[in-house]
């Protein structure tokens, strides 16, 4: 088991040079550079902001020092919010993650009780109306679902905020500020559920379907074990296992941001500076984050692998 | 308005915080019809006053920010030494009076007496010398460009030279002379805009080294009428009342900046969360507000004008036959009819039907004219080939045209390729972001470019970008070079104005570019709120002092 993990993480390095160069290029041959976008400027000024930060480097002299800050551990400077690159993402980043894992804890338990219940009993009232309100959620366009919300919930009935992580010019502290900022959730959050939940139980019902009709799952019943028992016990374990490569997923999405969904709810996440920076052009940020995302995407699979390794031993075999 | 800080002053176009508003003399108001509808959230908010904006990422340092909206913010907590009508005329604020030497080289200005910083500590002439001082830093990066003001002494500064810039001058505490080596109409905006504290800001400042200074971009002090208290990322910006301002404190204790985005802003104002927003103009958002029954829905011409600007270095539009047939050849008429319903025109001058530079008369209108087209190009030996589309010489008239995604491109594109295509002409659109487009215009790879300018504030401004000396797109003529420096070499209205007047006419004929829109904005405030009066060169800066909560 050691070993198996060794030999993956090793394996690891690699691919991440490889991410860092692919990302560096994607962003520096975008056409555009973070002067570049400002209209204003004679060329003069333009020229003499381009040696300022460096943007008259040739390519590999800047990849070179982007990588060498990398290993030091600095993220670098964002030109366009002039402060360091990992001060910005945590001013963004936890709001994004909060909402991301309140999310994914309710839509996983939500699918995973609805999907199995689904795949017991399949083609029955139950199922048939399942499967029509999950198609019916994953349908909706994000935005128009996030302003129906609004809608109903905000404006009509005025039981919720219309958007943002905290009340105008609130200065609540302990359990009233986590009220404040849980009450701001609820929209967000259902959106989110409501997105996700549809995809996951299609996986859930489709695996439970697949794991009840093993030979083991007949063997216990034949056996005689009471039907909860075959279920939770020996079926739903041999369902969740192809779910634990999904989980492992999941994990650079807790930090993505939900762009359009905190676009429209001005939930303070850090999808918004995603995209400001991409406009701007603001490289170190926008290169650190992505390089985030891609370890995170790593660090996700490894983890999944060594999960899926533990719970299943055949995979370790390999 | 910083007029002198052009950073992203596009965005400031776009017209997001609340409050940055367009007005002339045809303003637009349409009162609310229901005063006694104002939400219970915001009739509960007896001592503060939520403006909207859109982005503000937390640089609030008037000369470092690099986006509109913490410009907006900085505004609020700097004020300005000399600022603007709403008319666009000079209008001493921090300053009291200033002087102009006859030739135009030497401005001395006084500041009022017992001026104050917020924290209480003096603001004298020697702060304003520490600013502009500052801005010659060879180590300055910002927005800001001082060079343009030609203060004597300032390249030898920058480059090293000179331990100080020797046209900067403190006559005594409440005086400050500066020389510069060239007049300049826009030159009094640029050493009259915000100033910074030297014992603030200049505590760990050394020369070439900005890091000390940049730290207090978050802890800002200035001597506008509020005084920041709190930047909360991605929710809001809060304020409150500075009793040092120079007007005297405001009415209103609190202010809060609240940040909203399109898809939105309808729904927070609606519930009360917002007392001033802008909004997209367009007939649905007028129903809607209007609707509501307590919305003051201002309405004002925009200070900036959309374009399609021609590469001047491509042979076919060097012919100034081409360029014209180009302009009559497009509907323009259609298209601000299709984008505004009404609430814009065709544009005619480069600058805004706001400004006291205005005036069309004797300048050509280029009204749509496809037969007119026609004959210039066939003048200019474009022959119709076979295919419907001109040549000359073995050569086909296709333009490409670098466009971005916007619900105006969106309806310029079709109209343009279909107008084009009537008199011989094949267009080829070419969709990028904003930053792609401008790399791709540097590199000279282009026909046709189209954008929109940002807020313009002073007749120059709109034309600068015709300069043989400042033009990216090969455009030269001589006589616009020398009337564009005559406007800008002297500060008497009277005499600006024929001069510019003569140069929209020079510049019509020689058609540089084809001048699409001018653009009205829509800005709104809750009718609690008294005293509002936002105009398109103080944005919500020039009421905000004096606003206040009748309900």
């Amino acid at each position: 088991m050691r070993t198996y993990v060794l030999r993956r993480l090793l394996g690891a390095i690699p691919l991440l040079f490889g991410a860092s160069l692919l990302i560096f290029l994607v962003f520096a041959l975008t056409p555009g550079d973070f002067i570049d976008g400002n209209i204003n400027l004679t060329p003069q000024r333009a020229a003499e902001l381009k040696a300022l930060y460096g943007l008259d480097r040739p390519l590999w002299a800047r990849y070179l020092g982007w990588l060498s800050q990398l290993l030091h551990g600095d993220l670098g400077f964002s030109l366009q919010h002039q402060i360091p690159v990992s001060t910005l993402l945590g001013q963004y980043l936890w709001s994004s993650f909060l909402l991301a894992l309140v999310s994914l804890l309710l839509y996983w338990t939500l699918s995973l009780a609805v999907g199995v219940l689904a795949a017991v009993r399949p083609y029955s009232w139950f199922d048939r109306v399942v499967t029509l309100l999950v198609f019916a959620a994953m349908s909706f366009p994000v935005f128009f679902l996030c302003l129906l919300l609004i809608k109903w919930f905000a404006v009509d009935l005025g039981w919720l905020p219309v958007g943002g992580m905290i009340s105008i010019g609130s200065n609540a502290t302990g359990w009233d500020y986590a009220l404040d900022v849980a009450r701001h959730m609820v929209l967000p959050v259902l959106t989110l559920v409501m997105l996700q939940a549809g995809g996951l139980t299609r996986y859930v019902r489709a695996s439970m379907l697949d794991a009840l009709a093993m030979d083991c799952v007949r063997t216990a019943r034949a056996k005689g074990l009471p039907e909860r028992v075959v279920i939770l016990r020996h079926a739903l374990r041999n369902a969740l296992l192809p779910l634990i490569a999904l989980l492992g997923f999941e994990l650079p999405g807790l930090f993505a941001g939900a762009i359009v969904t905190e676009k429209i709810f001005n939930w303070p996440g850090v999808g918004h500076i995603h995209i400001d920076t991409l406009a701007a052009r603001d490289y170190p940020v926008l290169m650190s984050f992505t390089l985030l995302l891609a370890v995170l995407t790593i660090v996700g699979n490894l983890l999944a692998d060594v999960l899926s390794a533990l719970a299943d031993p055949r995979i370790r075999l390999r | 308005m910083p007029t002198h800080s052009p950073f992203l002053r596009r965005l400031l176009a776009a017209a997001v915080a609340a409050g940055v508003l367009a007005a002339s003399a045809q303003a637009d108001v349409i009162a609310a019809t229901n005063p006694s509808a104002i939400p219970a959230q915001a009739k509960a908010r007896k001592d503060t006053i939520v403006g909207a904006i859109s982005a503000p990422q937390g640089i609030f340092n008037p000369y470092l920010f690099s986006n509109g909206w913490d410009e907006n913010v900085t505004e609020v907590i700097f004020g300005r030494l000399v600022g603007l009508d709403a008319q666009g005329k000079l209008r001493a604020e921090q300053a009291e009076s200033w002087q102009v030497s006859k030739d135009g080289l030497q401005y001395t200005l006084k500041l009022r007496k017992g001026l104050k910083f917020s924290d209480g500590s003096p603001f004298t002439a020697d702060d304003v010398a520490f600013t502009l001082t500052f801005l010659h830093d060879p180590a300055y990066d910002g927005g800001t460009d001082i060079s343009l003001a030609k203060i004597k002494g300032g390249d030898a500064y920058k480059a090293g030279k000179a331990s100080s810039v020797e046209g900067i001058k403190v006559l005594n505490p409440q005086t400050i002379q500066i020389t510069v080596t060239e007049p300049g109409a826009t030159t009094l905006q640029l050493i009259g805009g915000p100033v910074l504290s030297r014992a603030w800001y200049g505590r760990g400042y050394q020369p070439g080294k900005l890091d000390d200074l940049r730290q207090y971009s978050s802890k800002p002090l200035g001597a506008g009428p509020y005084i920041y208290d709190k930047f909360v990322p991605g929710q809001e910006v809060r304020f409150h009342a500075n009793p040092y301002y120079f007007a005297g404190k405001p009415a209103v204790p609190n202010f809060i900046y609240r940040i909203t985005s399109d898809a939105t802003k309808l729904q927070l104002f609606q519930t009360g969360e917002t007392d001033l927003e802008g909004f997209s103009i367009n007939a649905d958002n007028i129903e809607q507000l209007k609707a509501l029954g307590f919305a003051n829905l201002n309405i004002y011409n925009s200070s900036d004008y959309s374009l399609i600007e021609f590469n001047h270095n491509k042979p076919a539009l060097k012919d100034v036959r081409v360029r014209q047939a180009l302009t009559y050849a497009l509907d323009r008429k259609k298209l601000v009819d299709v984008v505004y319903q009404g609430y814009g025109s065709v544009a005619t001058l480069p600058l805004s039907p706001v400004s006291w530079a205005y005036d069309t008369k004797g300048v050509n209108p280029y009204n749509f004219d496809p037969a007119k087209a026609a004959a210039l190009l066939d003048q200019a030996g474009w022959k119709l080939g076979s295919d419907g589309i001109r040549e000359k010489g073995g050569q086909k008239l296709v333009v490409t045209l670098l466009a971005t995604k916007s619900l105006f491109n969106d309806a310029l594109i079709p109209i343009a390729k279909e107008n084009f295509k009537r008199v011989g002409v094949e267009l080829r659109p070419e969709v990028s972001d904003f930053n792609a487009l401008l790399a791709k215009r540097k590199a000279g790879n282009f026909d046709l470019a189209t954008f929109r300018t940002s807020g313009l504030n002073d007749p120059h401004d709109g034309v600068a970008r015709f300069r043989s000396t400042e033009n990216e797109v090969g455009y030269k003529n001589a006589q616009v070079d020398k009337l564009i420096n005559a406007g800008n070499g002297t500060l008497d209205i009277g005499k600006r104005k024929a001069i510019y007047h003569q140069l929209y006419q020079v510049l019509a004929n020689d058609a540089p570019l084809i001048l699409l829109a001018n653009r009205k904005l829509l800005y709104v405030n809750s009718s609690r709120i008294g005293n509002y009066q936002p105009d398109v060169f103080n944005g919500i800066f020039g009421s905000l002092p004096k606003l206040k909560i009748q309900y």
